[in-house]
């Protein structure tokens, strides 16, 4: 564990250092997490005198009391579903360069001809792409949070976050979704060419997201508490098996011998 | 403190090597010799553990490697074919990332860090981003990596490549001073001049193991043994006599001297002179010369492909 400690604590340093990973990162948190929440709330009294809101909220949720506070409530879930590219894409960004470059740059021989552990080796690899995917969407949904409420509090007297499916999407499905886009990363990159077809997969993932806000804003489909906590299980179910197929593929002999490099 | 029998390493249905077997001893620079595809660097990946055979067994400081994977790569240093650095942090933190690995208290790391890169003549520039170094700087840099935690055993493929004369010569040094220090070297290399002059035993290989011998070995095989004719005059006319006689073969004549290989030397030596002196023939001298490893190694690796 140790050793895979100071592959982390160096590659993590590599990946701060990397403009090419944090300004699409902080352009997507300062979209998600602050203009649109706030173009929401500040302009949902004038989205509600439109008639085709009006009749959206009367077909998904019939007749209502309060029509701004489900409005805004419809909004939330759909930003929060929105967030989940974050933990999507960091480690789509992340894994990649952190595995291919060290081939790419003949590092990755010398590394494991010392006595580190493939599974450690993996496992340093693997945090490099995790931990900051959990950390960045964590931040972006307590950014959200903050803005929501500020946002909300001013202007209807209430604030709506933290609710239940954003605590669900925050720390469950958030960080499962990253350690499934981590090994997927991991296992595209054993045989990918380059960085940028390994980073392809991050936009293979982040499709199913978009289904589901399509499905929503299509009111064919409301996602709720049981929604989320299923879809947290089905995820949950698939780590495993990504996780067997990362160190089937990670091992030191297909790594130096079978992964397409250059080189 | 490595032994390898019958090794054999199959990559799908290509064979990188096949059925090789020897011994290397503590403190002996073993030559390792081929053309490209050959099986070296599939030999030393091996080593290293790396890569595991699809046969055979290899035992490293009295452990089996393939059970030991860790322990061998522990009390082994690896210069690869590619001096691959972390371009972007110094050439310091390179040799801490890598040595922070191994079981070495963080005083004798820091210690052996300064050792390596003074005696490299990298310290004054420790500190610069290991991307900014020339290719000769990172191969040093290399090199003082894979011996950062002092190993027992030292696996080199191509130490010298891409080094200026001077810094060739002082890697040279370097690696014939390990002896001293009862370190085994491995040494992959195409420059036979190197092999020959650094490795205590050489093995030349395609895939198969071809010869393993000490140059001396090599030198006194009837076949590597040559002799040198220096004639008054020139020489194409007097060795033109004695081709197809004697055993004699042509290896090269130039001017007034001629290059020879004889068949039972001390039988044909006399006959030759003889004949030689009666067709009028000016001797200034006749010396029993060395072939070099590269003719030897040519030699081999021609008989090899005529198979």
């Amino acid at each position: 564990m140790k050793k895979a400690g100071i592959i982390f604590k160096k590659e993590i340093k590599e990946v701060i250092r990397n403009k090419n990973i944090w300004l699409p990162i902080l352009i997507i948190t300062a979209i998600f997490s602050i203009a649109i929440p706030l173009f929401i709330i500040l302009g949902s009294s004038s989205l509600l005198s439109d008639e085709d809101t009006m009749n959206f909220i009367n077909k998904m949720f019939g007749h209502v009391d309060d029509p701004i506070r489900v409005l805004i409530g419809f909004a939330l879930n759909q930003l929060l579903i929105f967030l989940l590219i974050l933990p999507a894409m960091v480690p789509s960004l992340i894994a990649p360069s952190s595995v291919i470059m060290e081939k790419e740059n003949n590092t990755l021989e010398p590394l494991l001809a010392t006595p580190v552990k493939t599974s450690e080796l993996l496992l340093g690899k693997s945090l490099t792409a995790w931990v900051p995917a959990f950390f960045i969407s964590t931040i972006s949904f307590i950014i959200l949070t903050i803005v929501v409420d500020i946002a909300a509090f001013i202007k209807l007297d209430y604030a709506p976050l933290p609710n239940i499916e954003w605590i669900i999407v925050a720390f469950l499905l958030s960080p499962i979704l990253s350690f499934i886009l981590t090994m997927a990363s991991i296992i595209v990159s054993s045989r990918s060419t380059d960085i940028r077809s390994a980073q392809g997969i991050g936009a293979v993932i982040i499709f199913p997201i978009y289904l589901i806000i399509g499905l929503q804003l299509a009111g064919l489909f409301l996602l709720n508490i049981t929604y989320l906590l299923i879809g947290c299980l089905v995820l949950l179910a698939i780590c495993p098996l990504v996780l067997k197929l990362a160190v089937k593929v990670f091992d030191r002999e297909n790594i130096l011998t079978r992964w397409k490099m250059k080189g | 403190m490595i032994t390898i029998e019958n090794l054999t390493k199959k990559f799908g249905d290509n064979t990188a090597v096949e059925d090789i077997s020897f011994d290397i001893n503590e403190s002996e620079i073993f030559g390792f010799l081929g053309p490209n595809g050959a099986g070296k660097t599939t030999t030393i990946r091996i080593l290293s553990t790396l890569i595991s055979p699809t046969s055979g067994k290899i035992t490293i400081d009295n452990r089996d490697s393939l059970s030991n994977g860790e322990y061998v790569r522990s009390i082994t240093g690896l210069l690869t074919e590619s001096p691959g650095m972390y371009e972007k942090i110094s050439a310091y933190d390179n040799l801490e990332y890598y040595s922070s690995f191994y079981n070495i208290p963080v005083s004798t790391r820091k210690n052996n860090i300064e050792k390596y890169l003074k005696m490299f003549d990298l310290w004054d520039r420790k500190d610069d981003l290991a991307g900014t170094y020339s290719k000769g700087m990172k191969q040093k840099l290399a090199l003082s990596r894979a011996l950062i935690h002092e190993p027992k055993i030292l696996l080199l493929d191509e130490p010298t490549a891409g080094l200026d004369p001077e810094s060739a010569h002082m890697v040279r040094i370097f690696i014939e001073s390990l002896k001293k220090e009862r370190t085994t070297v491995f040494l992959c290399t195409h420059n036979l001049e190197e092999a020959s002059n650094l490795s205590d035993r050489v093995c030349i290989i395609k895939k198969r193991i071809i010869r393993i011998a000490t140059l001396s070995e090599l030198q006194n095989n009837d076949k590597n043994k040559r002799a040198e004719i220096v004639f008054t005059d020139d020489a194409d006319r007097y060795i033109r006599l004695l081709e197809g006689t004697f055993g004699v073969k042509v290896i090269h004549t130039e001017k007034n001297i001629a290059i020879l290989v004889i068949e039972k030397p001390e039988i044909s030596n006399p006959l030759i002179i003889k004949k030689l002196i009666d067709s009028g023939a000016g001797i200034l001298y006749f010396n029993e010369v060395k072939a070099t490893l590269e003719e030897i190694y040519l030699d081999l690796i021609k008989d090899e492909n005529t198979k």
